[in-house]
């Protein structure tokens, strides 16, 4: 076995036995579900009084009022007769009137900014044969009404596609076959996610990378500090090379890293199969079960943590204490939150040329990236290796991986000299030296 | 394995570690490295360990520039101490042992013996940090020669140790020596140097002052001197002819002989004045050499370090 192995095992087997390994395996993955379905939670709690809503249809089947008729199911408790739910006026708009459908609209939009209405359905001419031609407007995220909205709407434009095809088939077992649309949420800016929403997620995947990035990056640091300090740094490096041994520790807890974010997937996937069982916030959806969301999560993660491992390790080599070292891990810290910091302004404009640029240097586009991902959540039309977001993620990510190299160079030319120097901290003319050996 | 420096030299900053520095370590002898505390004991044997890098010179293992292959066949207990304190006495054992290219097997069925023989058995799934500091030496000792190394290496091996583990530790040295590996340790301590080297090398700022076999040495150095314990007043010793000088000691005198005397002679002629209880004759030790070598690279310097540590 290779000394590299060896190396590796022990670093591994060292973290993986700990305590708080264990509890960060389970708590993370409690708190980002709680983050879930506390919403889903609270929404079930809250009636605050009835709904109202109003629907403009430009269909000719006049499917607004079936849906308005539909909506009458819904109470606003259980033992009283008082809806949930008023449809304050259903607007027929003839298809080839879009002056009057734009007047409507805006009145509409500013009744809900004034809190008059809470939602207004919008369906367009060819709604009965397309999903995206239908869609809500709301500033509330009370995805319970929402799902209800679109388990409404999906039933009724099954049975109205149904009839207007020729399958000669009873409409009831027809229902069964269809799949329950899935309904456009807008807000009043247009905006397709609600705000809150997508800073929230955004900031969670942000917490969790940072989180991990330099939880473990930290790892490493100590480690290398905790041989010096315990003096077997130069057993260790009579056995093995100054190489193996960094590369081992980095990608022994890089492993344990990995193992963490396997029983997270295991985890999540459980959740995926689950979901149908209880109410996601379908915009959530969008963003936590989102395949570029992951996989890039996935690939910032693991690049990420390279980096500023081999990054931690180098910082290490160089100072002889934890307290020592506290004060260049500030700023390094400061390099990963940046994207928090700037959050609101990324809210805004994630496509702006900070956001941009930050997403591409090495050492914030782990976070950036990420942030910025969630924010665009990319449809699968949307996949393009080579332009939009999914294209500048895969760029951000190939930089990573090279500036990650780059800093295994570095560290490995400091760090078999920097190991060995007790009692004294490197000082930046000496390392310039060292890198010239 | 032959182990030979080739005018090795190192310098930090302005201070001269090592002056080229030359010496060959035969093969299966016990080679002791000796000389005051900052002569280059440690820096020479980090350079022999690739640790430190030469300015100049060569470090050759059979004739060859050593290869990353050397790091297995050594077995390295560097003057700093240290193992992984969270790890248990086994399982530190195993991995420095399996760093040394053993299999895991083959580490594991060596641990036992050896902790048995150190009396660490009974601490063998205890963590390290539990273990007291002489504890940990011998542990450290232990994994030192576990994967059962051709040259062992050994700065300032006795350092910490009580005497009894001292002797147990002297026992296995010899036994290795016995079984054709090579042994190089650094000392300050003479009288440890004197009691197990084969062979000697003495540095003193850097550079070699002595080098050769232990009776070698002594013959370089021998002066004619024997000791004497006598009952009554040895006055008279000085008077004696062939005595050069006299030191006296609370319990016994110490006669330095003028070349060629036969201390027989001068035996005859005490014992007809004075009722005599010892007579030896004295080889020179170690400690004196090292006195009056150290001396001689450092005159006026303070060495009363050298020898106290027994």
């Amino acid at each position: 076995m290779s000394k590299f192995l060896i190396v590796f095992k022990r670093e591994y087997a060292q973290v993986v036995k700990k305590k708080s390994f264990v509890v960060g395996l389970i708590l993370t993955p409690v708190l980002m579900l709680a983050f879930v379905l506390l919403p889903a939670l609270l929404a079930h709690m809250k009636a605050d009084g009835t709904e109202r809503l109003a629907i403009i249809d430009q269909t000719e089947r006049s499917i607004g009022n079936q849906f308005a008729e539909s909506l009458n199911e819904y109470k606003l408790t259980d033992d009283e007769d008082t809806p949930y739910y008023s449809v304050e006026q259903v607007y027929t708009i003839n298809p080839g009137d879009s002056v009057r459908f734009r007047a409507v609209e805006e009145s509409l939009r500013e009744q809900i900014n004034d809190k008059n209405l809470k939602y207004f359905l919008v369906l367009r001419q060819d709604a009965d044969l397309v999903d995206s031609s239908m869609y809500i407007v709301t500033n509330s995220d009370n995805f319970r009404s929402l799902r209800r909205f679109e388990r409404k709407l999906s039933d009724l434009m099954a049975s109205v596609r149904l009839e207007m095809s020729d399958i000669n088939l009873s409409v009831d077992s027809a229902l069964t076959l269809t799949r329950s649309i899935d309904l456009v949420v807008r807000d009043t800016k247009g905006e397709s996610m609600p705000f809150l929403t997508k800073y929230f997620s955004a900031l969670v995947f942000v917490m969790v990378l940072f989180g991990t990035i330099l939880g473990y990056g930290q790892l490493v640091m100590r480690s290398v500090i905790e041989e010096k300090n315990s003096r077997i740094m130069e057993v260790m490096i009579s056995s093995v090379s100054p190489f193996q041994l960094m590369m081992g520790k980095v990608i022994g807890l890089g492993a344990a890293t990995l193992t963490q974010v396997a029983v997270w997937f295991a985890m999540g996937a459980g959740l995926f199969l689950l979901r149908s069982s209880f109410d996601i916030d379908p915009s959530i959806d969008r963003i936590v079960f989102n395949p570029a969301i992951i996989v890039f999560f996935v690939l910032y993660l693991v690049s990420g943590y390279l980096l500023f491992s081999t990054l931690f390790a180098l910082l290490g080599s160089i100072v002889t204490s934890d307290k020592e070292a506290q004060s260049l891990v500030a700023p390094i810290t400061m390099l990963l939150i940046l994207p928090v910091i700037l959050g609101i302004a990324v809210v805004q404009e994630p496509n702006s040329l900070m956001a941009r640029v930050l997403s591409l240097i090495p050492f914030t586009a782990p976070t950036m990236m990420m942030m910025r991902l969630v924010f665009v959540a990319p449809t699968l039309s949307e996949y393009s290796l080579f332009s939009g977001i999914v294209g500048e993620a895969l760029l951000g990510f190939l930089l990573v991986v090279a500036a990650f190299a780059g800093m295994v160079w570095l560290t490995s030319k400091v760090f078999r000299i920097g190991i060995l120097m007790y009692g004294k901290r490197a000082t930046l003319p000496e390392i310039i030296k060292w890198l010239k050996y | 394995m032959l182990l030979t420096l080739d005018n090795i030299c190192k310098s930090f900053g302005d201070t001269v570690a090592v002056n080229n520095l030359s010496l060959q370590v035969p093969e299966g002898v016990i080679y002791g490295i000796i000389g005051p505390n900052g002569a280059g004991k440690t820096t020479t044997i980090r350079m022999i360990m690739n640790i430190t890098i030469p300015d100049a010179g060569r470090v050759l293992i059979d004739g060859q520039p050593a290869t990353p292959d050397f790091r297995n066949r050594v077995g390295y207990l560097p003057e700093e101490r240290g193992l992984y304190k969270k790890m248990t006495v086994t399982e530190v054992l195993v991995y420095m042992a399996q760093l040394k290219g053993c299999s895991a097997q083959a580490a594991q069925s060596q641990v036992d013996p050896w902790l048995e023989r150190m009396g660490l058995f009974d601490y063998r799934s205890k963590k390290v940090e539990e273990l007291s500091k002489g504890m940990q030496q011998k542990l450290q000792f232990i994994s030192t020669i576990l994967h059962d190394p051709d040259l062992v290496i050994l700065d300032e091996l006795f350092s910490g140790l009580d005497p009894l583990n001292i002797e147990i530790i002297k026992d296995i040295l010899l036994e290795l020596k016995r079984n054709g590996k090579t042994i190089l340790f650094s000392t300050h301590v003479m009288e440890q140097a004197e009691k197990l080297c084969d062979h000697v090398c003495m540095i003193s700022r850097g550079r070699k002052v002595i080098d050769g076999s232990m009776t070698e040495v002594k013959a370089q150095f021998g002066r004619n001197s024997v000791q004497i314990e006598i009952e009554g007043n040895g006055h008279f010793l000085r008077e004696l002819s062939g005595v050069l000088h006299v030191t006296e000691f609370n319990n016994y005198l110490e006669l330095e002989l003028a070349e060629g005397v036969d201390s027989n002679e001068i035996l005859k002629q005490v014992v007809e004045r004075v009722a005599v209880r010892r007579f030896t004759q004295l080889e020179p030790s170690l400690y004196n050499i090292f006195i009056e070598m150290a001396q001689v690279e450092q005159p006026g310097s303070d060495m009363s370090g050298g020898g106290d540590s027994v």
